[in-house]
């Protein structure tokens, strides 16, 4: 078990998503930083859709009642396990009784704990994630509150080689991301596919797009972010849009101009024009943007869209292949 | 019919982000054309590279892995399948609801009758005169989008969305109807939308349970009906 000691509101048991049951109007609602759940996971040897805890605020509290592993990646939490500090993106061997304290990282937004086994909450619907608004999957269909005890799977039949851990690089220093030509340090650029409705906006407006900053409002969470340019954007055709089905990334424009990202928890449908849409390969770029930070947009295509797929990928796959030789299997000679 | 809505002359399939696609269908929202859709639904489900599949109204949205699927292969498939798709039927399942139209519960009601520069009532009729098809699985597990809507009660989304508390909501949107499952305890009492509430139902049945099988009450091409219980003027 992990038991609570200490949470915020809003920290969630979260895997990969829930799919295949659109026809619902279920949405994947699952880790905003798939990237660094998936990393976690690779460390630790877990299947990559093996649930973890999102944590969005700080700070946290929690006690291991057995012996496991663990990692910590996404936003840098200065994860301090009885007091000692742990790097970023790191796996350690804990023991029963240890306690871990995740502080408000000072970049990033998002923090992951992954355990080996993964969290054994109940699935729904073939996922372990919590549906927040729907009320079902992760822990009874709510976040983490003070006294809760999670389940985790199987103990880990291994232990770190390195008594110390064993870590990973970051995607952020390892992934290519795309280019922006007015960006300044810090602004997170993202590689964006126009999408059925950019045609509707004026030529101005589709310049705008690509060229201005796109601040992140405070009214931003695990449903959306909705952002502030300089400049709304105009559209010339005025007409009513019909509902349809929406992805995580998304990029509505409503009659304001400015523009909203829908994100894991949005709908799972809107009537909102689509001027683009954020691929898949950099949604966990969105996920460590704090309110405040400015997004920059970069025209992609399908086809750079898969070679960022498959660069992440990759980078899973050499992760968790160093990792397995960074593990050592318990009960083994070596 | 419609007038304002977007309308396209030929069906297109076009890139919603790098693990999406979405086929908008040709001509005006129709049984007919909405019933294919069902049936196009059905028949991509079991597509190399397809993880997921909701309908929309006159619209289907195809969820594909984007590290194994080529997007504008699928793309052009997708487009051959649909000019020979078949309509599919519902159950013909009736499901009638009573609705609280106007006071607290539903505050747009005025806003939605002077939009439109006729009573309250008139709008009230109109809307309760209607039998309601669902379309399309909605933002949530729940009813769904309702087709059915008169016409003449066409009334633009906000421009910014507002909060609206949750339980029982009817609602239009543009052309559609909507309406929300009733108030749960563990559901978040208030939601952002850019439709017009106009009414609540408060005996509304509860339209999407785990613990029932299937969980959905309603179908795909199953009906709603509003009865009038009340008008808060």
């Amino acid at each position: 078990m992990i038991e609570v000691l200490l949470t915020p509101p809003l920290n969630m048991v979260q895997d990969l998503g829930r799919t295949g049951f659109r026809c619902h109007g279920i949405a994947r609602t699952g880790a905003m930083d798939r990237l660094a759940l998936a990393a976690g996971n690779a460390l630790l040897g877990n299947p990559p859709d093996a649930a973890g805890i999102e944590f969005q605020l700080f700070p946290v509290r929690l006690r291991f009642t057995r012996d496991t592993a663990i990692a910590l990646t996404g936003a840098d939490t200065m994860p301090r396990l009885d007091g000692r500090l742990m790097p970023p993106w790191w796996a350690v061997s804990v023991r029963a009784g240890q306690e871990l304290v995740l502080s408000a990282p000072r970049r990033g937004m998002r923090g992951y704990l992954t355990v080996a086994s993964g969290i054994d909450v109940p699935l729904v619907f073939g996922s372990r994630t919590t549906h927040l608004r729907a009320g079902f999957g992760g822990l009874d269909g709510r976040a983490l509150a003070e006294g809760d005890r999670l389940p985790l799977g199987d103990a880990p039949a291994f232990t770190p080689r390195d008594p110390a851990g064993l870590g990973a690089r970051p995607p952020g220093d390892v992934l290519p991301g795309g280019e922006a030509p007015d960006a300044g340090p810090g602004d997170v650029v993202l590689r964006v596919i126009p999408a059925a409705e950019y045609d509707q906006f004026d030529a101005a407006s589709q310049a705008l797009l690509w060229s201005q900053g796109w601040a992140v409002t405070s009214q931003s969470n695990r449903m959306g972010y909705r952002l502030q340019g300089a400049v709304p954007l105009r559209r010339t055709e005025l007409v009513e849009m019909r509902s349809h089905g929406i992805v995580p990334g998304v990029i509505q424009v409503p009659p304001s101009g400015q523009s909203i990202i829908q994100l894991e928890d949005g709908n799972s449908a809107g009537g909102y024009p689509k001027i683009g849409a954020v691929i898949e390969a950099d949604l966990w770029r969105i996920a460590q943007a704090a309110p405040g930070a400015t997004l920059r947009f970069a025209p992609c295509d399908a086809a750079a869209a898969r070679a960022a797929e498959r660069a992440a990928a990759a980078y899973l796959g050499e992760l968790r292949h160093l990792a397995g030789l960074g593990r050592r299997e318990l009960g083994s000679a070596a | 019919m419609n007038s304002g809505v977007m309308e396209l002359a030929a069906p297109r399939v076009t890139p919603c982000g790098s693990a999406a696609l979405l086929l908008d269908a040709e001509g005006p929202l129709a049984l007919a054309t909405q019933q294919r859709i069902w049936s196009l639904s059905d028949a991509v489900r079991g597509w190399d590279g397809v993880v997921d599949l909701q309908p929309g109204m006159n619209s289907l949205l195809v969820v594909i892995n984007p590290l194994t699927a080529d997007a504008e292969a699928m793309a052009a498939r997708l487009l051959a399948a649909w000019s020979r798709a078949e309509p599919r039927h519902g159950t013909g399942r009736l499901l009638e609801v009573g609705v609280v139209y106007g006071g607290e519960g539903g505050g747009d009601l005025p806003a939605v009758a002077a939009h439109h520069g006729v009573e309250i009532d008139t709008i009230v009729a109109m809307h309760a005169a209607g039998e309601y098809v669902v379309f399309a699985p909605s933002v949530m597990p729940g009813f769904g989008y309702l087709f059915g809507l008169d016409p003449r009660l066409f009334t633009p989304r906000r421009p910014v969305p507002v909060m609206r508390e949750a339980g029982g909501i009817v609602s239009i949107g543009g052309a559609q109807a909507n309406l929300g499952g009733p108030r749960r305890s563990d559901r978040p009492t208030a939601s952002p939308t850019g439709w017009h509430v106009i009414g609540r139902a408060p005996e509304v049945p509860e339209p999407f349970d785990l613990g029932r099988d299937p969980p959905n009450l309603l179908e795909l091409g199953d009906r709603i009906r509003f009865r009038v219980e009340r008008v808060i003027r």
